[in-house]
């Protein structure tokens, strides 16, 4: 009954390898970014405020496919050569998701209360500092159950780089429908390994935020 | 007026009230104290019929709350009740939230349930704030709200959850007011709270909670000055400083 | 250096590029609007499910939600499309397959369904913040449960929920766009096609993407009218 999953089980579960790298990928850099993005959403320069915020509003506004497209058009322009569709996915992912996670981490700061700062720089610490060890800290404990499902969205998003062709989990189920037409085992199959994941994370999730409210 | 017998009421494995027995007369305020989780927020809830209990009766002027007969509806349209945290409306102004009820349940006219609104709204002293939204009115001013719109129904009891719990302590004393005031007219009051200064003044009856069970009673004077049971005593060191 | 790109903007009105991107717009605010009704009513049912007293309610309720919360959309659009005529046996799946336009239809009930699972949440959420006291102090006068419901519940409740659902709707419109996978002729679709047909992807999209902002201010436009409007008229209590 589930004879196409079980025979093509290597190739789809490489496609689950592919898209696990990308989730990865633009986690690892659109949180760094995010963080960069929340500290530039609280500034009080406008030189620096202005730009991140229309930075931020605008991303937020077009959907992610448009934005997988977008750089995918562009990124050949700018260096001059055609783009592999995974590193054109991970440029796009980062810079979509730093936006989110952006605003989640800007929420964060600005739960820390104004006395912890205060009681930072009143030690002699510089900004950088304050910045490094009080700010960012804090609030990154605040906000982990709210980045975990963010990061979960970011896991399910991966599969829209189906549209530039690259050969994650859905796009393989796909190429194995196309011969053997088993659609139902196929995307069923496709679900399943999606819902297990993304049920467990949000388990985690929870988990935090529990922790979160007794004082962590 | 209210009779309660036997009562006890568990929450699953938690026997939250233990064999319960107390009487309030007519015209008579009692006030209850004890510390946070003795069961007296319980038992208020168990004489309007807003919380079941187990086993033993209650009667409010005659009638049962614990038969399944009895239209708790109509019960509670004689029992007024006043919360912690005030609990108004807030897409209503003061006055739409002391007409709901006269209007909806008793089929009021606009008219004549605007007139009652604001003549309580004056007896609790803010007849100027009959158009405010709750947010634009302090602690003190809601809560005096809050009063007027039990008051509208013209219940013949009134209870009241520690009432001034949640105030500043500047606006505590325009609310005790409003409830002095409340009682000295003759309202059937039954009130938990640990203002001592109010119990003095208006109370017939203190009660002492503890863990479910009505560990000592008295009237004012006698409470106050020679507590029998050493838990009363442990209590009002507490809270009398 | 490498390619030199000549940029062409007329893509973006020429004949016949113009009227593509055109046809798409009109798809896809089709798509959002009558999504949105669907994920409105569905969701709402299913938010009160969730907080119903009959315990099965509850159990529906919250499967559906973690269900269509935990797969991926475009995954779940993938198995109805496909995978969906199939269910049901041979001879139905030919005519269903056989229905023109079919990616577009399944296309709106999937993203209607899936939305519904997040208004949902936001529905829950919603009621749970209303405290039980609440619920007391309007019992305590008087009020009978549905009039309880009625004058003071759902209207605070909807005032608490009408930012979240703001989101929601601008989101539909922005999910609308992974209905192009199957093919439905909306926004993004059409600026693909321009490129695939003029090679010119850059300026396709780029507009693409101003249609979207453009559409996203209209949305908060019309719910920051809605919200104002509920906010003087205060008197929904009556």
């Amino acid at each position: 009954m589930f004879d196409a999953v079980v025979n093509n089980f290597p190739f789809l579960m490489g496609g689950f390898w592919v898209t696990v790298k990308l989730a990865f990928f633009a986690l690892a850099g659109g949180i760094p970014l995010g963080i960069l993005v929340g500290l530039g959403r609280i500034s009080r320069k406008k030189w620096v405020y202005y730009p991140v915020t229309f930075y931020v509003n605008l991303i937020r506004n077009i959907p992610l496919i448009l934005v997988i497209f977008w750089f995918y058009f562009v990124m050949p322009i700018i260096i001059g050569s055609p783009l592999d569709p995974f590193p054109s996915a991970v440029i796009s992912f980062i810079i979509f998701e730093a936006t989110y996670f952006g605003e989640i981490i800007r929420a964060g700061y600005q739960s820390v209360s104004k006395g912890q700062i205060e009681a930072g720089y009143s030690t002699g610490l510089n900004y950088i500092q304050t910045t490094r060890y009080i700010l960012i800290p804090i609030a990154l404990r605040r906000m982990l159950p709210s980045m975990i499902t963010q990061a979960i969205v970011t896991y399910q998003d991966t599969c829209l780089a189906f549209v530039i062709g690259l050969p994650e989990l859905i796009r393989r189920a796909t190429i194995v429908d196309n011969l053997e037409v088993r659609s139902v085992q196929l995307y069923g199959f496709v679900a399943v390994v999606f819902f297990i994941t993304c049920y467990i994370g949000s388990l985690m999730s929870r988990r935090f935020e529990v922790k979160e409210q007794e004082g962590g | 007026m209210i009779q309660i017998k036997n009562i006890s009421k568990w929450y699953g494995d938690f026997n939250v009230l233990k064999d319960i027995n107390e009487e309030v007369k007519q015209g008579q305020t009692v006030v209850v104290c004890g510390p946070s989780g003795s069961g007296k927020s319980t038992l208020l809830r168990c004489i309007n019929g807003l919380e079941p209990f187990q086993s033993g009766e209650i009667f409010v002027d005659g009638v049962s709350v614990g038969d399944s007969a009895t239209d708790l509806y109509k019960l509670r349209t004689e029992i007024g009740m006043v919360f912690q945290r005030f609990e108004l409306y807030p897409h209503m102004t003061a006055l739409q939230n002391i007409t709901l009820a006269p209007i909806k349940v008793r089929n009021k006219s606009k008219k004549g349930a605007k007139a009652k609104a604001m003549e309580l709204l004056e007896r609790v002293g803010i007849p100027d704030k009959a158009n405010a939204y709750p947010a634009n009115l302090s602690g003190g001013q809601q809560q005096r709200v809050a009063i007027a719109r039990s008051l509208a129904m013209e219940p013949k009891i009134m209870m009241f959850d520690e009432p001034t719990s949640a105030l500043d302590p500047e606006m505590i004393k325009e609310v005790l007011e409003v409830m002095i005031n409340l009682s000295k007219s003759g309202m059937t009051m039954i009130v938990v709270t640990h203002e001592m200064g109010f119990a003095r003044e208006v109370a017939d009856e203190i009660i002492f909670m503890d863990e479910g069970s009505i560990v000592e009673r008295g009237t004012d004077i006698s409470f106050f000055q020679n507590p029998e049971s050493p838990r009363t005593k442990d209590f009002l060191d507490k809270i009398l400083i | 250096m490498g390619l030199a790109y000549e940029f062409d903007w007329s893509v973006l009105w020429r004949n016949p590029y113009g009227m593509y991107l055109l046809q798409g717009i009109w798809v896809t605010i089709k798509m959002g609007l009558i999504g949105w009704i669907i994920a409105l009513s569905l969701g709402v049912l299913i938010g009160t499910m969730r907080i119903s007293p009959w315990r099965w309610l509850r159990f529906l309720g919250g499967a559906y939600v973690e269900v269509f919360r935990n797969i991926p959309f475009m995954v779940q659009l993938f198995f109805w499309y496909y995978a969906g005529p199939m269910i049901f046996g041979k001879s139905i799946q030919y005519q269903i397959n056989s229905i023109i336009g079919l990616n577009y239809y399944v296309a709106i009930i999937a993203l209607g369904m899936y939305t519904a699972s997040r208004v949902a949440e936001h529905t829950r959420a919603g009621f749970s913040s209303i405290s039980r006291d609440h619920h007391q102090a309007a019992l305590s006068t008087g009020l009978t449960h549905p009039q309880m419901y009625r004058y003071v519940i759902i209207p605070y409740a909807l005032r608490i929920i009408i930012p979240p659902l703001t989101t929601e709707f601008l989101t539909i419109f922005k999910n609308s766009s992974i209905a192009m996978t199957i093919g439905v002729l909306e926004t993004t679709f059409m600026s693909y096609k321009i490129d695939s047909e003029t090679f010119h992807g850059l300026e396709s999209t780029t507009g693409a993407c101003l249609i979207y902002l453009a559409l996203g201010l209209a949305v908060v436009k019309l719910m920051g009218i809605l919200e104002s409007r509920l906010k003087i008229r205060g008197t929904i209590g009556r």
